[in-house]
């Protein structure tokens, strides 16, 4: 029997939005799910996705794409990646995983939100497959580490981190919360799939994937990439999406939904990715430091997006161009400063050779953070190792619930952006992050951060201890210097040799 | 005297902390306190010079003998800690 060419009959067999007799349009969709821009049935119709895939074509895709990644991990299980690895690049797998796998899972609730109250039919069958991305991620991701559980009770962290109190995942989860899992399908598909996935999964996946080829890890490279190959699918629910609201008046919700989620998560970037990139990542496997992918993946690429589809840039464009050079610095020193807080060990990444390659990257590095990282060095060559951990709590911002920071050193311009909304005090990081609050005030106002908590008596007693506990970190989970402070050594000698 | 939480950002550390004072404290205690987790930690000690607290944004620093009750500051307010030359 002679077959149809899909695009014969693509269109009609998905074309499933019918007028409802038994109950109301707001009935079908409700608002609150579906989304409420005033935009009439049939303008959804004009939804018209890029990406054209039907169920059989993406079962054998995907099947072919499981076999791959999953091959590769069969085939390399004995190169001993675990045993043989730096001890910094195995920290960027425990903070990835714990970070990402169960988040994926989360997602596909968001996707299929979309799936089922989208008014396009078009954007249901995406995100139909998309929800299904979202699955084979979080099971991917969480089978891949679990090898190494047994090996090392961090990687268990895989599938912990998203159930604690942990301060990094407190900022991951409002993050994801606020974007896919408390929004409408309209505006999950403007600020999960275009702003998010568009906007910053390639650095994630792609980025990242280069990193691990060069450090010898290609099931985690495979593994990567094969999950990108479905994000760069799925995130193109958001375009043809983006285009009807512009069309019919509604550009500037569409645009405030992408400056929002795009500002939220690059903060999450500077935390996550750019200490993988520029600190743990070991020196001879760095193939672009964190500012040259993000300026290669995210910059161009999502301003050519953007531009593409009638939005403007984000209003505090300069600014992100700017933090670029400088957040994350501060992010990963925070890390490595309050390093028992996390559940992977961070690599300082500060011996000569790497501060040369930093101020190389980065110049002015060594005249502003570096300062700090000075004194820390100084304490650990005279054994002074009390001085290296903390003693009271970083402050954190009220909306990306990560420590604010800025630039020290010479270049000092750390600040606190405050706002009083209804007799209580909050942080912000930045003016962004306060423009972000004050968007939808009362979206975000009874959220807790970890400060917050604390000063409220729930973290109990009110020293490390407790906010361990209160974090899930039990012994053997809490983080460390990743190399055991072997890179001292070095100093100490530089300091022998000049007496 | 009361327990009373500020956050702290000493003039060349990267962060800002919590910093639990009292009401009572006067700002050169409340910048000794800010010292504690910040100088000598990530923030090189500069001989000759005391440690000023001022509101954040202002540009002339508090009195030294000043009680946290006295200059009337928010819970969690963050306050500069500024380095000065010792006269």
């Amino acid at each position: 029997m002679a077959l149809l060419n899909r695009m014969d009959w693509y269109d009609l067999a998905r074309t499933t939005n019918w007028t409802p007799t038994y109950v109301k349009e707001e009935e079908l969709f409700p608002p609150q799910l579906a989304g409420d821009f005033g935009i009439p049935m049939e303008k959804w119709e004009s939804y018209d996705e890029p990406y054209k895939q039907t169920y059989p074509e993406y079962v054998k895709v995907q099947r072919e794409k499981d076999a791959g990644a999953y091959s590769v991990k069969a085939a390399l299980e004995r190169s001993e990646i675990f045993e043989k690895s730096d001890p910094g690049w195995l920290s960027v797998m425990k903070a990835h995983y714990g970070a990402i796998a169960r988040g994926e899972y989360a997602a596909a609730t968001a996707e299929a939100r979309m799936m089922r109250f989208s008014k396009a039919p078009g954007m249901r069958n995406m995100a139909t497959m998309g929800c299904m991305d979202e699955i084979r991620h979080g099971q991917i991701q969480l089978y891949f580490p679990h090898e190494h559980v047994s090996k090392d009770r961090q990687f268990d962290w895989a599938f912990k981190a998203y159930s604690t109190n942990e301060w990094g995942m407190i900022a991951s989860r409002h993050f994801f919360d606020d974007i896919m899992m408390t929004r409408d399908a309209i505006s999950v598909g403007i600020m999960l799939t275009f702003a998010f996935e568009t906007g910053f999964t390639n650095m994630q996946f792609l980025g990242l994937a280069a990193d691990a080829a060069e450090a010898g890890d290609h099931t985690f490279a495979s593994l990567i990439s094969s999950v990108q190959t479905d994000e760069s699918r799925h995130a193109q629910i958001g375009g043809p999406l983006l285009q009807i609201l512009i069309e019919n008046g509604k550009k500037d919700e569409a645009q405030r939904r992408v400056d929002v989620s795009f500002w939220r998560a690059w903060k999450l970037f500077s935390v996550l990715t750019g200490p993988m990139m520029d600190y743990y990542t070991p020196l001879e496997h760095r193939k672009q430091s964190f500012k040259e992918f993000m300026q290669e993946w995210i910059v161009s690429q999502f301003e050519r997006a953007i531009e593409d589809l009638g939005l403007s840039k984000p209003w505090y464009w300069d600014k992100f161009l700017a933090d670029l050079d400088t957040q994350h610095h501060g992010m990963h020193l925070g890390v490595w400063y309050w390093r028992p807080t996390v559940w992977w060990n961070p690599a300082a990444g500060v011996t000569p050779a790497e501060r040369d390659w930093l101020e190389q990257k980065y110049p002015g590095w060594n005249d502003t953070w570096g300062q700090c990282w000075d004194v820390i060095i100084d304490n650990l060559v005279e054994g002074n190792m009390a001085a290296t951990y903390p003693e009271t709590l970083p402050m954190i911002c009220n909306m990306s619930n990560l420590p604010i920071n800025y630039t020290p050193g010479n270049g000092w311009d750390v600040r606190d952006y405050p706002l009083e909304y209804n007799g209580r005090l909050y942080h912000f990081s930045s003016e962004v992050d306060r423009w972000v609050f004050e968007q939808e005030p009362e979206r975000y106002a009874g959220h807790m951060s970890l400060v917050d908590r604390f000063l409220a008596g729930q973290i109990q007693p009110m020293d490390l201890n407790g906010a361990l506990a209160y974090m899930g970190l039990a012994p053997g989970e809490c983080g460390d210097d990743a190399h055991g402070y072997k890179w001292v050594e070095i100093y100490k000698q530089l300091r022998k040799k000049a007496g | 005297m009361a327990l009373f939480p500020l956050t702290s950002n000493v003039e060349g550390d990267f962060v800002l902390q919590l910093l639990p004072v009292d009401t009572e404290n006067t700002m050169d205690e409340v910048s000794a306190a800010a010292a504690y987790h910040s100088v000598g930690r990530r923030v090189k000690a500069r001989p000759g010079h005391i440690l000023r607290v001022r509101k954040q944004g202002a540009t002339e620093p508090l009195p030294r003998t000043m009680t946290v009750a006295q200059a009337g500051f928010k819970p969690t307010e963050c306050i500069e800690i500024i380095w000065e030359k010792a006269s």
